[in-house]
């Protein structure tokens, strides 16, 4: 059977066996090593690493997904080894779990519209003698969600904070056609159980730094922006924050209730409402997200750390903002939301 | 940012100077952020002014027994691995202020009562800091930039500053003991009077090394009264510790786990989960909560979770539960229990959960929310509660035993534990311990070797475990009962003295011994970074005091000087 040896972003060497029709990232977790990774169907880009040495098959992604695959790009989820391989994934060894990630039954308690193209869900967990009642996360962090009686998971931040009463709470996009969406409009109804895996990821805040923040939520990238701004208020900070939450249009900006709350708890809290497409009289700012940014940055000092969740677009042109500014790489954190 | 008070500081590289070493950089090894070390040199600073009107008001007869409970409890903040969240900071700067305000108010009406003119006093006494975060830091690296314990290296030379950083550090850690006391109802005027007139020299920028020699000495003597005192504190309010056992496996069930060493803020959680159904487990230097009676009696007070400080990152992410931080050690939580994860005292992380009430039903309702352990594994055991009585309890068998013979000599290994690697010399030094030899140990320095079977020396445990390191007083009360029943001096028992250094509170220890007279020291895993060659000539001169070398190089000579 090959070896795999994982070189992380700290330097250091972890190695497990993967059979040639195994894929990297399901013989990590035999081996006991759970990496970072959302879809498991090569569409997300979140196990995205580089190959260093060896032979492989690349496997089926999805479009756009992997920008780099002549150079040894992979997405762990669908890469087989062909013989030994070395490679280098772009986190921490303390970014790998050792524990298998929970997954647990949850209730559906609540849904409502947040906005005209989103819906605010809410999950109750059903108390497990192993895992306990508690919605345990790092505000930032994210569920796997199961569709019933299928295998298609989609990943949500937490909108919420953590809790000891089992809450969840997600804002998800409605995208015509996309497989959650259609089982949310047509198929959900209150008290509905389905299985939920987490918590997941790495966008959490640095509460450590005395740097002022900037968090910026593209559409249903508001929710893990909520989360931290709650956690925040919950904490009484006092570093200036500017919260940019970002649509297409001024119908699809909601949760102006929580906004107004935030805004009353977190006294240095600046908040941007950004719209692409005004179609009436519009008082917040005009333009894209990374517009926004852009103007928040030119009367940035010192540059804040940026916290920015949205489309794979959004993130993009919001990073070519930083870029283009000199804001060093350290202080910009990043989650993508794949609308599907 | 500069820091090189603990043990794990930065340590000049090969052909570096040894001026090089210390933490500069933004984080320091412990984790603790530029912003953090500078607004801890801030309220330093500040403690120093107040010690300055302290001080007077104490030779005036008008002490302010509050004032020297923000101190103590202030100068622990700044302890390592104890408070890493700078928003804390900020409120406690603005608080010294006021109290030296009010201390400053105090002195004149006092002089004006007693028709004399108040000195006019400058340094920190008249420092006015900034008001937010912002304008603190600006104060730091502007108009203060004199604030550090290094600062006027230039003019006085390393020296001067490492006998300062001695005297300071050493303060640190009275103020943790007399804090630990002071919360149990324990006060002595002669620990804040100690602690003002350490602050009040310190404030003068003394450059001459005889004096902070003196004064380092003097902390020492004031440190055997805090640790009296905390004793008296302990004693007094849990009872006195005898030898029992302590369960290290986990029971099935609700669970709740306490580190740190305060056992006041044990009591409270054992109190908030009484019929319960909740376990309570200890960690690290909690451990020897068990031997205390008052504690022991709550059926709930299970047994005790994993080993010390530093490898809690593992250990809190695998407890069922959550965790209480009382005091020392903390380290940068993981995602994986940063939401279960309290601290409570002195003790912060921004963005945790802080307790400063007493209040701990926070704490039973995550218990509740919270797996619990989901079975019972097969008990194991260790003894702890060998305190002052238990042991002396036995001196007629201990004395017997020396002059028959058949027990050669005492080896007291206590203090810190660490993550360096030099430190397997601890774990070395207790197994290779000749069988006629007793082994006394305090701290956390015993994870090292307490789960080894050392059996018995003339049918006596041959390793007794004395406490945590806030327990030294027994140890030493113990020496001194020992001297006494063979009418000799400390120096002369059969007891050499194995001490591991990681923090300030050892630095506390250390002068106490210092001041006792005690000689030959073994001071490891590494000598601090702070004594320059001149210091440590000082302290292996007049005190004999010497580094550790090999275990059994160190076993042999202990032994031989015995003979001698």
């Amino acid at each position: 059977m090959p070896d795999i040896t994982l070189l992380t972003r700290d330097g250091a060497r972890l190695e497990f066996p993967c059979a040639e029709t195994d894929n990297i990232l399901d013989a990590a977790e035999t081996a006991g090593l759970y990496l970072p990774a959302m879809c498991h169907e090569g569409t997300c880009g979140a196990c995205h690493a580089h190959v260093a040495e060896g032979c492989y098959v690349p496997g089926q992604t999805g479009a756009g997904v992997l920008a780099d695959a002549a150079s040894g790009g992979v997405l762990l989820c669908r890469c087989r080894p062909e013989g030994d391989l070395v490679i280098q994934v772009p986190y921490a060894q303390t970014d790998i779990r050792h524990q298998r990630v929970p997954q647990r039954e949850a209730t559906i308690v609540s849904l409502t519209p947040a906005g005209s193209a989103a819906v605010a869900v809410t999950l109750a967990l059903t108390p497990d003698p192993a895992l306990g009642a508690a919605a345990d996360f790092v505000p930032g962090q994210y569920m796997e969600v199961s569709i019933p009686g299928t295998t298609i998971r989609r990943a949500y931040s937490m909108a919420n904070l953590p809790n000891w009463d089992g809450r969840l709470e997600f804002l998800i996009r409605l995208v015509p056609g996309g497989a959650f969406s259609t089982f949310l409009t047509e198929q959900a109804r209150l008290g509905d159980r389905l299985q939920v895996r987490g918590p997941l990821g790495r966008f959490m805040l640095d509460e450590t730094s005395v740097r002022p923040r900037c968090l910026i939520g593209g559409g249903c990238g508001f929710a893990p922006v909520l989360s931290m701004l709650r956690h925040l208020a919950d904490f009484q900070d006092m570093q200036p924050t500017t919260l940019i939450f970002a649509a297409n249009r001024e119908e699809e900006l909601f949760a102006a209730a929580a906004i107004r709350e935030l805004e009353v708890a977190l006294p240095m809290l600046t908040v941007v409402l950004s719209v692409w497409h005004p179609r009436g009289a519009w008082s917040g700012f005009t333009g894209t997200a990374a517009d926004a940014f852009a103007a928040v940055l030119d009367q940035a000092e010192p540059f804040p750390d940026v916290y920015v969740c949205g489309p794979p677009k959004l993130l993009e042109s919001v990073l070519a903002v930083a870029s283009a500014r000199g804001l060093p790489s350290a202080q910009i954190f990043t989650e993508q939301v794949q609308p599907r | 940012m500069f820091c090189f008070q603990c043990e794990q500081t930065m340590r000049p590289e090969s052909g570096q100077p040894a001026t090089a070493a210390g933490c500069a950089t933004a984080k320091g090894v412990c984790g603790k952020g530029e912003a953090t070390a500078d607004l801890q040199d801030v309220l330093i600073h500040q403690l120093k002014g107040i010690g300055q009107y302290r001080t007077r008001l104490g030779a005036l007869g008008r002490p302010d027994h509050e004032a020297d409970s923000f101190v103590l409890f202030a100068l622990f903040t700044t302890l390592t691995n104890v408070n890493f969240n700078r928003t804390r900071f900020v409120a406690l700067i603005a608080e010294a202020a006021q109290i030296r305000d009010r201390l400053r108010a105090a002195y004149e009406a006092a002089c004006q009562q007693a028709g004399l003119t108040p000195e006019a006093l400058d340094g920190p006494a008249s420092f006015v800091p900034a008001d937010t975060l912002s304008g603190l830091l600006a104060q730091v690296h502007d108009a203060i930039g004199a604030v550090g314990v290094r600062a006027g290296i230039e003019t006085v030379g390393a020296d001067v500053i490492g006998l300062r950083a001695l005297v300071l550090y050493g303060l640190k850690g009275v103020a943790a003991y007399a804090h630990h006391a002071d919360v149990l109802g324990e006060r002595r005027d002669a620990i804040a009077d100690g602690i003002a007139h350490a602050l009040d020299v310190l404030a003068g920028d003394p450059a001459d090394l005889n004096t902070l020699l003196e004064e380092a000495l003097a902390l020492g003597r004031c440190n055997f009264v805090a640790m009296e005192a905390l004793d008296a504190a302990n004693t007094g309010t849990f009872g006195t510790p005898a030898p029992a056992p302590v369960r290290t496996t986990p029971v099935v069930g609700k669970a709740i786990l306490v580190s740190g060493h305060d056992l006041r803020d044990l009591a409270a959680i054992l109190e908030a989960t009484r019929d319960t159904g909740i376990n309570v487990y200890t960690h690290g230097e909690l451990l020897p909560a068990h031997g205390y009676p008052k504690l022991r009696a709550h059926p709930h007070l299970a047994g005790n979770y994993g080993g010390a400080w530093q490898n809690q990152q593992n250990e809190f992410s695998a407890f069922p539960g959550p965790i209480v931080m009382t005091s020392n050690c903390l380290i940068e939580p993981q995602p994986a229990y940063r939401n279960r994860i309290f601290t409570a005292g002195p003790v912060g992380w921004p963005g945790l959960r802080h307790i400063d009430n007493g209040d701990f039903s926070a704490v039973v309702q995550a218990a509740r929310a919270l797996p619990g352990f989901a079975a019972t594994e097969p008990e194991r055991t260790i003894t702890v509660g060998f305190g002052r009585d238990a042991v002396l309890s036995v001196a007629g068998k201990v004395v017997d035993a020396v002059k028959s013979g058949a027990l050669k000599h005492f080896f007291l290994i206590g203090g810190c534990d660490g993550a360096a690697p030099g430190r397997n010399y601890y774990t070395e030094f207790a197994e290779k311990v000749p069988a006629d030899s007793m082994v006394l140990t305090l701290g956390c320095g015993k994870y090292r070797f307490n789960t080894h079977d050392f059996g018995t020396v003339a049918g006596l445990p041959r390793l007794l475990d004395i406490g945590q390191c806030n327990d030294t007083y027994s140890a030493l009360f113990i020496a001194q009962a020992l001297a006494g029943a063979f009418e000799c001096g400390v120096n002369e028992l059969p007891l050499s003295l194995i001490v591991s250094w990681f923090e300030q509170k050892a630095a506390a220890v250390f002068l106490t011994l210092l001041a006792l007279g005690v000689r030959n020291v073994r001071l490891g895993p590494t000598l601090p970074v702070f004594l320059t060659p001149a210091l440590l000539d000082v302290l292996v001169n007049r005190f004999a005091v010497q580094p550790i070398t090999t275990a059994e190089a160190d076993i042999e000579a202990a032994l031989h000087r015995q003979a001698a």
